[in-house]
């Protein structure tokens, strides 16, 4: 019985059958060990809203590839946004850098395309966009909108500034000559600077046409104009009619500047036109001062050098002036008025570059030296307007370069015709020195005896007698001409009187020869006349 | 006490039943292999629990149904498909899986352990209750596999492409790797040893 006993006892040894559950164990270890393993990062992107965000079911990819899963939407602790915690994929390590972007992912209706119409079936997802910084990032806040661009798409990202909105927004296109080249990403309004600011990107290889002189102007909508020709209307594609767009290029007669860094502010103008008045981007202030009158000088009149418009006038800095004065203690109005003048050397044919700015100082300054001035010359007569000269004049009293607030000076000459304005003006102070007043008074006297005479010749004219003057007048007159008209040359008193005239002259006639031989022979009346022989013809030999 | 097989030192053959000599460690009839009691009972019935108390714990906490609707898939575990169905206010079908799903499963696991435990020591609860706990154990046992078809069924009817599709998770493997394992278990116990060790007391006293 022992035996049969030890037998069964030899049951009691390891059963085969443990390897089932030791398999279990490893297998489950296994699976714990490789769930920690690739047990991605946990996450947190916080949003403004909630909107198509679901717990345990929003995902988050990335190029289509699911990276994880939002786990749990909850509110900020100031309740002023959602934070989504998201469980990625370990594969997602290496893609949350600093500057990784999230956005949720929509149907969206965009001016130029339809987007995101797969989320209309399967609910809105979370994008991401690697950035390129720092890996290592676990709190990332979500974009508003998607970007309109990709984060590591070649191209260059410009900032547009202008001082109002206009009717570009963002998703519009970014034309070169009317060729499509890019998009306006963003537009945000700044309190700060009160300036509207516009990121825009242009895709590659069209970034290459951006340099330092190009300049942006907004070209939505048409642009009508009427004129000689007839009606003229200038549109951008079809697109810019609609929703807007943003040009730009060189404007002609400008050179082309320096290669641009990315995130470089622009200004967007209005217009093309308003380019065309001022293409140039580059340029320097100057002051100058003058004691004349500065009557028919106004912001924007040409500041020339030689006859060539070399900048303009930017404004007459009178309250600058008068602080000035104030300060420097001088008292009165006879302090010169100084005007801020605006010098662009592209205007002098200088590549239109903050390099040439350098150049154009230093010849101002050797032309200083040389003599150089500016003087205020009348551009119109009959308006009277008025513009800044730049010469040289050799024969000037030396003077250098000065400083007025942050501004250089260009010194001043008053002209020859400033000159013979202010000798006119001294003689006509003369004049106004003379007592004219006086004689005025007398003249005025004079005048009324003058008008008190003129009266009482009215009077006499007046009288009856007077005006019955005429006719007797006239009665006379009529005698006369009878008296005249019975002289007339057909009448017998006219032929006797011309009878007795010829006769009359007659006998003048032998009186004439009688005074005659009276005067060469006195006693020619009493005694007899001596004759003298006839002379007689005689033949020369 | 009438004696019985054992006492007599007589095994049954386990494929044809006879009943012969222990000793002859063969079956006379079958010449299948001869044993007193079942081989390494214990033992073996206690590995297999223990594999199905591993089992237990990704059966429950994977989902065991991945349903992929429209883009988005979703996977529910076996106690999330209870709270959902409840929400849907379909509490008896809550009440079903969650008896033979989630209570079953658990409840055979303890009964199998509570019962290899007490097969050599003192039990205050009878050897006779203790054959009706297996006996129900053995029966419910396979009732217990409705979840694992319901996910069968469901995966091999919805099939609509993209539009929803049901696909079985981890869970419904370890599932029914679960309850197959637990039913070995219960089939590797044998209940003789219940009544053996009220035998071996009579004998004692």
């Amino acid at each position: 019985m022992t035996a049969e006993q030890a037998e069964i006892t030899q049951g009691r040894k390891f059963s085969g059958i443990w390897i089932i559950p030791i398999l279990a164990l490893v297998l489950g270890i296994y699976m714990v060990v490789d769930n920690l393993m690739n047990e991605g990062p946990e996450i947190e992107i916080s949003f403004a809203t909630a909107n198509g965000l679901e717990q345990g079911k929003t995902k988050i990819k990335y190029r289509d590839v699911d990276m994880g899963l939002v786990q749990e939407v909850r509110l900020n602790d100031k309740f002023d946004g959602v934070i989504a915690t998201a469980k990625l994929d370990r594969q997602a390590l290496s893609l949350l850098r600093e500057d990784t972007r999230f956005w949720v992912v929509t149907a969206r209706i965009g001016v130029d395309n339809i987007s995101g119409l797969d989320t209309l079936l399967s609910g809105a997802y979370i994008q991401m966009a690697p950035g390129s910084g720092e890996t290592g990032y676990h709190h990332f806040k979500a974009l508003d909108r998607p970007p309109q661009t990709p984060a590591d798409a070649p191209g260059l990202r410009l900032i547009l500034r202008t001082d109002r909105a206009s009717s570009v927004s963002a998703g519009d296109a970014v034309l070169y000559k009317g060729f499509k080249v890019g998009r306006v990403e963003s537009m945000t309004f700044r309190p700060s600077d009160k300036l509207v600011h516009y990121e825009i990107f242009i895709d590659a290889p069209y970034h290459e046409l951006v340099n330092g002189a190009v300049r942006f102007w907004d070209s939505s909508g048409i642009s009508m104009s009427a004129g000689a020709n007839g009606f003229k209307i200038e549109t951008g594609s079809m697109e810019t009619i609609l929703f807007g767009g943003v040009s730009f290029g060189v404007p002609e007669g400008v050179k082309d500047g320096d290669s641009v860094a990315a995130n470089t502010a622009f200004t967007l103008y209005s217009s093309y036109a308003e380019i065309l008045e001022n293409p140039f981007k580059y340029g320097t202030y100057y002051v100058v001062s003058f004691s004349q009158s500065v009557k028919g000088l106004s912001p924007g009149a040409p500041v020339e050098f030689r006859g060539i418009q070399i900048g303009q006038v930017e404004r007459i800095m009178l309250k600058e002036g008068q602080a000035m004065n104030m300060t420097k203690g001088v008292k009165g109005s006879g302090a010169p008025i100084p005007i801020l003048i605006y010098i662009e050397p592209g205007r002098m044919e200088l590549p239109d570059t903050e390099s040439s700015i350098k150049l154009l100082k230093q010849a101002v300054t050797r032309g200083i030296e040389g003599g150089m001035r500016a003087s205020m010359e009348d551009g119109n007569i009959l308006t009277g307007a008025k513009y800044i000269s730049v010469d040289f004049f050799p024969d000037a009293k030396p003077a250098s370069e000065g400083v007025f607030l942050e501004y250089a000076t260009i010194p001043t000459i008053e002209t020859q015709l400033a000159q013979i304005v202010q000798n006119v003006g001294s003689i006509l102070d003369t004049i106004n020195a003379l007592p004219l007043a006086d004689t005025v008074a007398e003249a005025n006297t004079a005048l009324g005896s003058l008008n008190k005479s003129l009266q009482s010749l009215e009077t006499i004219m007046e009288n009856q007698s007077t005006q019955q003057l005429p006719v007797q007048l006239d009665k006379t007159l009529q005698g006369l001409r009878d008296a005249i008209s019975s002289l007339s040359p057909n009448s017998e008193a006219y032929q006797s009187l011309n009878s007795s005239l010829l006769s009359l002259n007659r006998t003048l006639g032998n009186l004439e020869s009688f005074t005659r031989t009276l005067s060469e022979q006195p006693n020619a009346a009493v005694l007899p006349s001596k004759q003298t022989p006839d002379p007689i013809p005689e033949v020369s030999n | 006490m009438t004696a019985t097989a054992a006492s007599r030192h007589l095994a049954s053959c386990r494929i044809c039943y006879k009943l012969a000599d222990a000793n002859l460690h063969k079956c006379p009839r079958c010449k299948a292999a001869l044993h007193l009691r079942k081989l390494d009972s214990i033992q073996r019935t206690l590995a297999l629990l223990i594999t199905s108390c591993l089992l237990y714990i990704p059966a429950n906490l994977y989902p065991i149904m991945i349903t992929d609707q429209l883009g988005t898939s979703e996977g529910s575990t076996i106690l999330g498909g209870v709270i959902i169905l409840i929400h849907h206010d379909a509490v008896p079908i809550a009440l079903v899986i969650f008896l033979f799903s989630v209570l079953v499963p658990l409840g055979k696991l303890m009964t199998l352990f509570y019962l290899v435990w007490t097969v050599k020591r003192h039990s205050p609860v009878s050897p006779r209750q203790r054959t009706v706990m297996y006996q129900i154990t053995e029966f419910i046992g396979k009732w217990s596999m409705v979840d694992v078809f319901v996910v069968a069924i469901l995966v091999a009817l919805v099939h609509l492409g993209g539009v929803l599709s049901i696909r079985p998770g981890v869970a419904a493997l370890c599932f029914a790797g679960l309850v197959v394992i637990t039913m070995i278990a219960a089939e590797r116990f044998d209940p003789r040893l219940i009544w053996d060790e009220m035998e071996e007391k009579d004998r004692d006293s």
